[in-house]
């Protein structure tokens, strides 16, 4: 039966690495002034806390007995690929956002999520993509006054505005 | 006598037009949330966070705990008529409520269990009527040593409590202590772990840690495994039947009364009232055979249980600073958004704003009751709304919110990381909780500790030299003693086995 052994001691290996770093990052910044502990005191203890941590966490993977590995730690290549697709949307959502504005970027980031996280109808993939890019930029920007970002294509969508209001 | 004079006081604000409408808002968002599986009420709340960024402290505060226990009571409805929980405290709920539900009497279970959330969160908000201003003034006797060592208490018992493990636990917790480093120092000013990023320099914000370790984090597991969600059952009757109100009567007594008592405990977490409830009222019961095969008891006591447990888990809060659980913290992390410290300062420095909140909680507890029953078969159609439809607004949503903490991308991006972050922690079974509660409590526990030293002049003993803040290192210690030596003994029994 597969055990979290190896994830276990991969994620240990990790987080000793990262109190490493932060320890080295720690020993930059000042460790005591003559007000009392400096802004390096705190980082430092902690770095070290991790590392007995991390240690502890690899000797119980390698000397004591694993938890049984859950049967959905590794799940099917399609949920793998559900789950990229967002991160691909996500990405794209926070490199365009201010590049191209909210509705344009909007604009691609609903029906590609909508087309990859399942099978949706193609007239509710243009309903919930004018929903979710063009009605919640008007709801937020001017009904809630959040402003979102505009971009230098948004030339179209205010003669759109303009016609509408 | 004066904490009811404050009360009412509360009432007269939260009566408010507009602060009722944010209550009943809440509500009904809350239980939107509740009713989704997948959206638990920490990533519900961490996702609506944003949503309240243009809102009066009251009105943000007031719809975020309607959010909190709209989302524990939405968790029954789906527990009862879909045998699917909405949110993990309403998974025991499924035992009986689904057997109901079954032989057609899933509408008087919801009805008990509305009942029972509304009588134990009530009880659980007069107990913090009569408790805050003793506590509060208890706790402004506390200098920054007690508050160091008080926070500690709760880290521990956090940790102690979060997980199977307890190094996994306490790696989180140092995880979250690491992240509330990064910004400018709060002492001396000086920018740590900030990488010469300008964005960096105001410390990571709660929004993307809260919305991408519990929101995007939970959509990514959810996603991975999509399972639609299919209804078979249908409400025949809503009221419950006069035996079953007496059948419901003790079960709602000992729910709210075990409720109560885990609330006031930081970091049980709202599960185990809730079995412990249901374990009593089988272990009391004549036929404990039968449970699992639709006792109305199996209902009321979790179901009361859950709600006396969330409306107990703010006085701690409130009276002292300290979280008890992850949405706990992200209420907290709303109070300091709006330039607030919840404590015994809260009540001295703002009493309207703390009683008004308050006050909200029993207008939320009705609302929940008057308006969820008839609005059943609503909350259960959202059900219906195919999954990616429903994951594409959540995610388009969330981005908005993440974008709107602070009008710029790199927020964005930031909540994608720890979404990833969240993931990776939930599959690898690292509590997220102690995450959010260091990443609140950090800052406060590192100027606590950082002002006791200057007071001593660089002298630890300041700790332990000073009666409360000894007593409360102490129980720290005892807390973490136990809880090491439970591991160690688990330890042990594994490997004779």
């Amino acid at each position: 039966m597969p055990t979290m052994r190896r994830p276990y001691q991969l994620t240990a290996l990790v987080l000793f690495a990262l109190s490493v770093f932060v320890a080295y990052e720690s020993l930059r910044l000042k460790y005591y002034t003559s007000l009392g502990p400096g802004p390096g005191f705190f980082p430092l203890w902690l770095s070290l806390c991790l590392a007995i941590l991390s240690i502890a966490m690899f000797s119980q993977a390698v000397s004591g007995k694993s938890d049984p590995r859950p049967e959905d730690f590794i799940d099917s290549r399609l949920g793998y690929l559900r789950a990229l697709a967002i991160c691909v949307a996500w990405t794209w959502a926070a490199a365009m956002l201010e590049r191209l504005g909210y509705r344009l970027t909007m604009l691609v980031f609903f029906p590609f999520l909508l087309l990859t996280l399942g099978r949706v109808r193609w007239y509710t993939i243009v309903l919930v993509t004018i929903l979710g890019s063009i009605v919640t930029f008007y709801v937020f920007s001017i009904q809630l006054s959040a402003p979102l970002p505009v971009g230098p294509l948004d030339w179209v969508f205010e003669i759109i505005d303009d016609l509408l209001y | 006598m004066e904490a009811f004079q404050y009360l009412m006081d509360g009432f007269a604000i939260c009566f408010q037009w507009q602060y009722l409408l944010f209550t009943i808002l809440g509500c009904l968002v809350g239980t939107i949330i509740g009713v989704l599986p997948g959206v638990g009420p920490a990533a519900g709340t961490a996702m609506l966070l944003p949503l309240t960024f243009g809102m009066s402290p009251i009105a943000s505060i007031i719809m975020l705990s309607a959010i909190y226990y709209g989302a524990m009571y939405g968790g029954t409805i789906t527990s009862v008529l879909v045998n699917v929980p909405g949110e993990a405290a309403s998974a025991i709920t499924c035992l009986d409520g689904y057997a109901m539900a079954k032989k057609g009497r899933g509408g008087s279970a919801l009805a008990i269990a509305a009942i029972g959330s509304f009588v134990g969160g009530n009880v659980a908000t007069f107990g913090l009527v009569l408790l805050a201003l003793p506590l509060t003034h208890f706790a402004l006797k506390f200098g920054p040593p007690e508050f160091f060592s008080l926070m500690l208490v709760g880290l521990a018992l956090a940790v102690s409590l979060a997980s199977k493990s307890i190094v996994r636990a306490l790696i989180a917790a140092v995880i979250g202590l690491l992240l509330a480093m990064v910004g400018i120092d709060p002492v001396m000013g000086a920018p740590r772990f900030t990488f010469g990023a300008a964005s960096l320099l105001n410390g990571i914000g709660i929004v993307p840690i809260a919305m991408g370790l519990f929101g995007i984090g939970e959509l990514l597991l959810t996603a991975e495994g999509s399972k639609s969600a299919v209804i078979n059952t249908r409400l025949r009757e809503m009221w419950p039947s006069w035996e079953e109100f007496k059948r419901s009567f003790w079960p709602i007594i000992r729910g709210t009364g075990i409720g109560f008592f885990m609330g006031l405990i930081p970091g049980v977490g709202v599960l185990v009232p809730t079995f412990i409830s249901y374990a009593v009222e089988k272990r009391i019961s004549k036929t404990p055979e039968k449970f699992g095969t639709g006792m109305i008891e199996g209902v009321a006591a979790p179901e009361t249980a859950n709600n006396a447990y969330c409306n107990a888990a703010m006085i701690p809060l409130f009276t002292l600073g300290i979280p008890g659980s992850a949405v706990i913290a992200i209420i907290m992390g709303a109070f300091m958004m709006n330039g607030l410290i919840p404590g015994p300062f809260l009540f001295k420095e703002h009493p309207d704003i703390a009683w008004a909140v308050i006050a909200s909680f029993y207008v939320g507890n009705l609302i929940l009751l008057v308006m969820n029953l008839p609005m059943i078969p609503l909350w259960v159609s959202f059900l219906r709304i195919p999954i990616p439809i429903l994951y594409t607004l959540i995610l388009g949503f969330c981005v908005i919110g993440s974008y709107c903490a602070e009008n710029s991308t790199f927020e964005v991006g930031l909540t994608l990381v720890f979404g990833l972050l969240g993931y990776a922690f939930k599959k690898l079974d690292i509590p997220l909780a102690p995450i959010i509660l260091t990443v609140i409590l950090g800052p406060l526990m590192e100027r606590a500790l950082r002002q006791s030293l200057e007071m001593s002049r660089g002298d630890f003993t300041i700790l332990f030299t000073r009666p409360i803040s000894a007593a409360l290192l102490g129980l720290a210690v005892v807390f973490v003693i136990t809880s090491l030596m439970k591991m160690t003994s688990q330890v042990k029994e594994d490997q004779e086995v």
